[in-house]
């Protein structure tokens, strides 16, 4: 209890603190971590307890990104409303994805979002009017409550904003939706046997996953401040998947030490310059095979080993 | 009226017929034993009243409405419920949320409540733990509560799938095979359950079993399945003394099959 006590409190008040202490570098970082972190909760449901296979977060989280965007610079709406408004949007078309998801799964549902990641990009860069194509969007500082929002406060409010996802996660997981999930994930048959319909399941761990996405999306064009398409490209869907891969698959948690992790680690090997790569995919192997449920489930094992239990959430 | 018809059911695979023509009734509140040699069609049968295979002939009612199309999570929510022959419980998850799982279509609240994890969803929740873990205590499992499923024994598994059963609230339950890799008093213990079940819960039970002795002791009646079709139905005692049924199934192997 202690231990879940300060794993809680710890990051919590360095988090809190950052603008202390940080140099601004260090809180555009922790900025981006947190929007990997609100995305992978998401994509952790999808994956982890619904056991569906998407290639195409990114473009989910782009959808929330370009979304905001324009609903800010077309529309004039101030962005307390754009961002919900990107957050609903994305979960809208993230839900059509249970559709296929019905009948297929596996490789074959993976093929499926790999078309929908193509579609999305091909759109952003075939409307240049409206998106700005391949040259990008630039975008103005977002404001709320008619008061521009930078720096300090900004970092507040992403911290604040993947706190709550953070606790909507958590939620979800342990309520009969995360069951229902888990069910689906690990027999069909025996989830409907239970009175659980398999469709209606995908159906929302689809939606919920877009909404994650969305809101990620929303929050990075307020951080960066521009967004274009290679943000959102395969190799970012690929990077959420490991993010959830190596922090833990099913567990919010795992979502966030992923996130963490994955992103400070290209920061951390810059030492090794052109081998940089090398290393982080040697890491990332190493982390696999020597943790196959992950980096929280690898915690979890030595700490039960060590003679505690502690029920990681 | 019977709780569970069928009429004139056939189940085909690629054209090979594993049921044919098979025409059944339950009554409510009956123990029924289904048996048979393997290959005989009765888990065809099965999965036919629930959904999972879709009879390519007949007709399925149960509580007097036709079933026959209807999907398997839609017939398990009116009332048919099941165990598996081989244990199919969530693995990495304790025994308290396997039964929880089962809670899912009678502990309802939105989604809106789940994202927040409080009022209507917290309420649900605690009830859910209440009747999940009274179920547990009925089947002698509530020790267990917290540990993972995949750390206990095959018998204990038996009987949280039972436990998972029932808390979807079936009114007929469906059991592939509830004795078998038990021992002999884990079996005497479950036959119990079993009658306990049909006595104090009302729950109409069809049960596939190959342990004769226990079919005798357990149903009232017995259906015999024979290459796809009933060879035979009765009192068990009239079952053992049929020759037809001793040709094709009891004799194969001593009677004991």
């Amino acid at each position: 209890m202690r231990l879940n006590a300060a794993l809680i409190a710890i990051p919590s008040l360095l988090s809190l603190a950052l603008p202390l202490f940080g140099s601004s570098y260090q809180i555009y970082l922790v900025e981006l971590i947190l929007i990997n972190v609100v995305a992978g909760i998401g994509l952790n449901l999808l994956t982890g307890n619904c056991g569906q296979i998407s290639l195409c977060h990114a473009s989910l989280i782009a959808i929330g990104a370009y979304g905001t965007a324009l609903l800010t610079t077309r529309l004039g709406l101030t962005y307390a409303l754009a961002l919900p408004g990107g957050v609903v949007l994305t979960t809208l078309l993230g839900a059509s994805l249970s559709y296929p998801a019905r009948r297929l799964s596996g490789l074959y549902l993976a093929l499926v979002t790999l078309g929908f990641l193509e579609v999305v990009s091909i759109a952003i860069e075939e409307f240049p009017n409206l998106t700005g194509g391949v040259r990008g969007l630039k975008l103005s500082p977002p404001e709320i409550l008619g008061r521009p929002l930078k720096a300090n406060g900004l970092y507040y409010f992403v911290l604040g904003v993947t706190a709550l996802a953070i606790c909507a996660g958590w939620n979800i997981q342990r309520s009969r939706y995360g069951r229902a999930f888990n069910a689906v994930r690990q027999s069909v048959i025996v989830a409907q046997a239970l009175a659980i319909s398999p469709g209606r399941t995908k159906l929302l761990a689809f939606a919920m996953a877009a909404a994650f996405a969305g809101l990620a999306g929303g929050l990075f064009t307020a951080v960066v401040g521009f967004i274009d398409p290679t943000e959102f490209d395969i190799s970012a869907s690929l990077h959420q998947i490991t993010f959830i891969v190596v922090g833990g698959l099913g567990s919010v948690l795992g979502s966030v030490v992923g996130a963490v992790v994955l992103t400070l680690l290209p920061e951390a090997l810059r030492g090794a310059k052109e081998y940089s790569d090398v290393a982080y995919g040697a890491i990332l192997l190493a982390a696999l095979l020597l943790a196959p449920k992950g980096l929280v489930g690898l915690a979890a094992s030595l700490l039960a080993r060590v003679g505690r239990k502690a029920p990681l959430p | 009226m019977s709780l569970l018809a069928l009429d004139n059911i056939s189940v085909s695979f690629g054209g090979v017929a594993a049921v044919r023509g098979v025409t059944l009734r339950v009554d409510e509140g009956e123990i029924r034993g289904l048996i048979g040699p393997n290959g005989a069609g009765k888990t065809s049968l099965i999965n036919s009243i629930t959904g999972i295979v879709r009879p390519g002939g007949g007709v399925i009612s149960f509580a007097g409405h036709e079933i026959t199309t209807l999907a398997p999570d839609v017939i398990a929510t009116r009332g048919v419920g099941r165990t598996f022959q081989h244990v199919e419980l969530f693995r990495d998850a304790t025994v308290l949320d396997n039964v929880l799982t089962g809670l899912y279509r009678h502990h309802v609240y939105g989604i809106a409540a789940a994202i927040a994890g409080w009022g209507r969803a917290r309420r649900v929740e605690d009830e859910a733990r209440r009747e999940a873990l009274a179920l547990l205590e009925a089947f002698d499992l509530a020790p267990l509560a917290l540990v993972p499923v995949h750390d206990l024994p095959f018998g204990i598994q038996k009987r949280i799938d039972l436990a998972r059963a029932l808390a979807v609230q079936p009114k007929l339950l469906l059991l592939d095979e509830p004795i078998s890799g038990m021992s002999e008093s884990e079996a005497d213990a479950a036959v119990g359950m079993l009658r306990d079940l049909a006595e104090q819960r009302h729950i109409t039970l069809l049960i596939v079993e190959h342990n004769m002795r226990v079919m005798m002791r357990l149903a009232a009646r017995i259906t015999v399945m024979h290459q796809g079709e009933i060879l035979a139905e009765g009192p068990p005692a009239a079952i053992r003394a049929d020759p037809a049924v001793v040709e094709a199934y009891l004799g194969e192997d001593g009677g004991h099959a």
